[in-house]
């Protein structure tokens, strides 16, 4: 077929020349570069979130302190959440699932490789659109679960939501196109032999939560949508006067809301799942388990969104509902624990910076989940919530637990990424900063909690007892931000002068250790059979029971390489992306500007439709 | 080649439903429409039997589309699973949500 | 065995993959199992404040019942037609396939043409709009977005005729056509969800 070039090893597209790499990293639809284009992105965003939180922090190290206004600082908590969770932890979760799950489920792209850049384009546009908002002056203030009524234009006439409830929606849209891709790439794209059962544990939490964001997306889609037109159209969903309830937002955004906390949480227990048994030397202990868990951890996900919200009254019988089953939750991520360290008992170790991180992981994952149970309970909750105790609590489990599981991912895959191992006394030099950091800025936080600190204060009087607790958190953060320095510094050396690292430098069990680092553009010069989980180690190493390596395959011919073919680069998701962009940000400046991209996004869907519909005849094989 | 291969997809997706089926499908569905909008006329039916009767009637069309016109019935059970497990979910919550805004549809309202 | 045949398979044609599937179809049914969330938000959303208005007018006010139901009878027959049309599309018979693909968009159009009266009725007879009472804003948003769903369909289907017509569509996409129609099915049944919630039920 003409739209599917044939792969030719050893030729370069035309990328010699500076425009040329650039035309083609746009125009690209390889799961791998658009999985470099995420991670990249993201740990950008990951920064800028970063800052945000750093300059709370210096505000709030002194009682009465004047750096930034109450204003200010409104959007700066709004803005660093709203970055570290749509910008950050989930771009940085999607740019694993781009580059690793074709590669672990032995497939040569993803399913839709097109929508795939679609996806990437869109969520550039979203993020940038979002941010766009400093420019002028008009960051978004309402909190990133941004209640309504709160963000009406009653209480909220600027623009500042606005830019909050357009980029959401945006992102939004580019999350549900993945979720759908990575859905069918994970049902349907998986190498001859690869039974569910025999699917790596990373892929496995990666498959729940494409399905958490294709069904938990739509309800804040709703959501957004009844903001929008109330904003824009003067419906009436948010305005208790007509009467409205002020509950309608909050029981809609956490119905997305809970399930987007796992959606932060399982591709990072994925990881962990990952690189704890390749430093073990040993599967991992009772990994059907490990998946069953998953599943019920995100089936059980969409009963428990109600236990945000006991603060509210909404009575015992819904109270008691929800606080059960928030309970109940807690024993399938407890049974994950377990499998953890039964993984590492009996283990022969190996501490690498990966598995550090992925104990990080571990012990801070617990501790976050043990005051996690607490809130469960609605009496222990009144006393916690919107106090500094739930902040500590969430950062426990997103930043100790999200944070923590895919550095270990950086460290575990970027020599099959960029071929070259990252330099192993850095890596530790970061893990430990970054460990005593984030526990001197957040355990505190606790205690500053419990003697009645609420969160979302821009400042406190001198005489509240607060004092000491918050400077030692200012320093815990410069602390982690130091640890970033080293992280950055490693990657600047690796690029320069790193370690060759070879097919498998880690001596790993899954798929995509056997193949080159970096991969070739076509991953498997011939699809794998899958016999295993753990194929992979059990080709190079027998099972253990005198069971004899497997044979080595016959080496792949040419013509084998030859006849591979792989689909060709497409600008039309960038232009449709863009268009979308130019439609959505309409909103804000005039309806014509909505009515012309809305036209264009129409025909841009058209042509990139027609793209693959009926190539040149007579080209066929 | 190509074309053979076409012919051998298109019966893969056909299912065994025959042009017979669909129209007796469509006649029963227009049966069903007809019924619901004849039991709102009903005079004094109790509201609780208007409501359900509704309900199980919509159900029913409901699930004639999906079995047949859009051929879940035939199809491979992981179709059947990717839309029919969204669709329980959904339910479930509109259920909760009606529950937490004490809006049921059984019982009569106050005005 | 099947494995190997759905490998062999896989080979030729990039959309089938593994499990004999196609990726397009299973893509389709995926989102439509997300489109369920969707239109259950709202749905939920319009019970949850069904009633609640603090003025008129209500639902009871406004309904115009046999035009909704004639909509509703409409959307069926469009299904009727799209099936049709699949298994003209399944014998190569292109011209009837596009014929019925086109008597069912025009029929979607219809169902619109009749929504479009139905709201301008609401705005101008009964001054019932957006912004004016709970029901409106949740009447028009639920039912608008299922409108514009349809009209979406519409296109998407008269995007097919032209392509019946150029000579550009026959039996071998018939996949294509397929995920169509079951996107207008989809459509068809929230409207079944919502005739029978939103306007029948009192």
């Amino acid at each position: 077929m003409a739209t599917q070039a044939a792969f030719m090893p050893g030729s370069k597209v035309a990328t010699e020349t500076f425009w040329g790499t650039v035309w083609s990293w746009l125009t690209t639809v390889d799961h791998k570069r658009i999985g470099i284009l995420y991670g990249t992105s993201a740990f950008i965003f990951f920064l800028v979130g970063g800052i945000e939180a750093l300059i709370m922090r210096v505000q709030l190290a002194r009682p009465d302190n004047t750096l930034v206004s109450a204003e200010r600082f409104n959007e700066l908590f709004t803005m660093h959440g709203t970055t570290m969770i749509f910008l950050a932890v989930m771009p940085l979760s999607a740019a694993f699932f781009n580059y690793m799950i074709p590669l672990m489920i032995g497939a040569r792209d993803v399913a839709f490789p097109r929508l795939n850049a679609l996806s990437y384009w869109i969520f550039l546009s979203g993020a940038l659109f979002l941010n766009s908002s400093w420019l002028f002056g008009l960051a978004p203030d309402g909190g990133w679960f941004g209640y309504a009524n709160l963000t009406t234009s009653q209480f909220s006439p600027r623009h500042t939501i606005d830019f909050w409830m357009l980029g959401l929606q945006i992102l939004g849209v580019s999350s549900m196109l993945a979720g759908f891709n990575f859905l069918v790439t994970i049902i349907n794209m998986r190498a001859p032999g690869m039974t569910l059962m025999r699917m790596p544990v990373f892929v496995w939490m990666s498959f729940v939560t494409q399905f958490l964001l294709v069904l938990a997306f739509p309800a804040i889609t709703v959501a957004l949508i009844l903001l929008m037109f109330d904003r824009f159209f003067g419906t009436l969903f948010y305005a208790p006067a007509a009467g409205a309830d002020p509950l309608l937002w909050q029981h809609l955004f956490w119905i997305f809301g809970h399930p987007e906390v796992y959606i932060l949480i399982l591709p990072a227990m994925g990881i962990v799942s990952e690189v704890l048994p390749t430093f073990a030397r040993k599967p991992l202990f009772g990994a059907p388990v490990v998946i069953y868990s998953g599943i019920t951890i995100g089936f059980f996900g969409f009963g428990v969104w109600s236990h945000h919200m006991f603060s509210v009254g909404m009575g015992p019988v819904a109270d008691s509902a929800f606080s059960i089953a928030t309970m109940l939750i807690a024993v399938p991520t407890g049974v994950k624990i377990l499998n953890w360290i039964g993984t590492l008992w009996g283990g022969s170790i190996r501490f690498r910076t990966p598995l550090y991180f992925a104990l990080g992981f571990i012990a801070m994952f617990t501790m976050g989940g043990l005051s996690g149970v607490m809130h469960a309970s609605p009496p222990v909750d009144l006393q916690q919530t919107d106090s500094y105790f739930v902040v500590a609590h969430f950062h426990y489990v997103l930043f100790g637990g999200s944070i923590f599981g895919l550095f270990g991912g950086i460290y575990y895959w970027w020599p099959k990424i960029n071929g070259k191992l990252l330099d192993e006394r850095l890596g530790l030099w970061h893990f430990w900063l970054m460990m005593i950091g984030f526990n001197v800025t957040f355990f505190p936080q606790h205690y500053l909690g419990l003697i009645g600190m609420p969160r979302r204060i821009y400042t406190y009087a001198p005489d509240l007892g607060w004092n000491f607790w918050n400077m030692i958190s200012t320093i815990g953060a410069f602390l982690i931000a130091v640890s970033l320095l080293f992280f950055i510094a490693n990657v600047w050396r690796t690029m320069r002068s790193g370690k060759i690292a070879g097919n498998d430098p880690w001596d790993a069990r899954t798929l995509e250790w056997a193949i080159p680092s970096p991969p070739p553009v076509y991953n498997f010069a011939r699809v794998p059979h899958v016999h295993d989980r753990d194929d992979f180690w059990l080709e190079k190493h027998g099972d253990g029971h005198g069971g004899a390596p497997r044979p080595k395959p016959t080496p792949v011919t040419a013509a084998e390489i030859a006849s591979i073919h792989m689909p060709s680069p497409s600008f039309w998701p960038l232009l449709l992306a863009l268009a979308m962009a130019v439609m959505i940000s309409g909103l804000m400046i005039s309806m014509y500007q909505v009515i012309v991209g809305g036209l264009l996004t129409l025909y841009l869907m058209y042509k990139f439709a027609m793209e693959l519909h009926r190539p040149a005849e007579g080209h066929g094989h | 080649m190509a074309d053979q291969h076409a012919v051998a997809a298109t019966h893969e997706g056909g299912g065994h439903a025959t042009v017979r089926t669909y129209v007796n499908v469509a006649i029963v569905l227009a049966i069903i429409t007809a019924v619901e909008v004849a039991t709102l006329y009903v005079p004094g039916i109790p509201n609780f039997l208007l409501v359900s009767s509704l309900l199980v009637m919509s159900a029913i069309k409901f699930f004639l589309v999906v079995g047949f016109f859009m051929h879940l019935r035939y199809d491979h059970p992981i179709l059947r699973a990717l839309f029919v497990g969204p669709l329980i979910i959904a339910i479930a919550i509109i259920i909760a949500v009606m529950a937490l805004f004490s809006a049921f549809l059984l019982l009569p309202r106050p005005h | 065995m099947a494995d190997h045949a759905a490998a062999v398979h896989a080979v030729h044609d990039p959309n089938i993959g593994n499990t004999g599937l196609d990726n397009r179809k299973m893509g389709m049914w995926a989102f439509l199992g997300s489109d369920c969330m969707f239109f259950g938000s709202l749905i939920g959303t319009y019970l949850a404040y069904k009633g609640k208005s603090l003025s008129g007018p209500g639902p009871h006010d406004v309904f115009d019942i046999p035009l909704t139901s004639y909509s509703a009878a409409l959307l069926l027959a469009s299904s009727l037609t799209m099936v049709l049309a699949l298994a003209n599309l399944q014998q190569n018979r292109v011209k009837s396939a596009a014929r019925w693909l086109l008597v069912t968009a025009l029929l979607g159009l219809h169902f619109v043409l009749n929504q479009v009266y139905e709201f301008t009725t609401f705005v101008l007879h009964h001054d019932l709009k957006l912004s004016t009472n709970l029901f409106g804003s949740s009447f028009f948003v639920l039912t608008g977005f299922h409108g514009a769903h349809v009209t979406g369909g519409v296109i998407w289907l008269l995007i097919l005729v032209g392509l019946a017509w150029r000579r550009q569509l026959d039996a071998r996409d018939y996949t294509k056509v397929e995920i169509a129609g079951l996107y207008w099915h989809f459509v068809d049944i929230v409207w079944i969800a919502i005739f029978t919630v939103i306007y029948l039920i009192p």
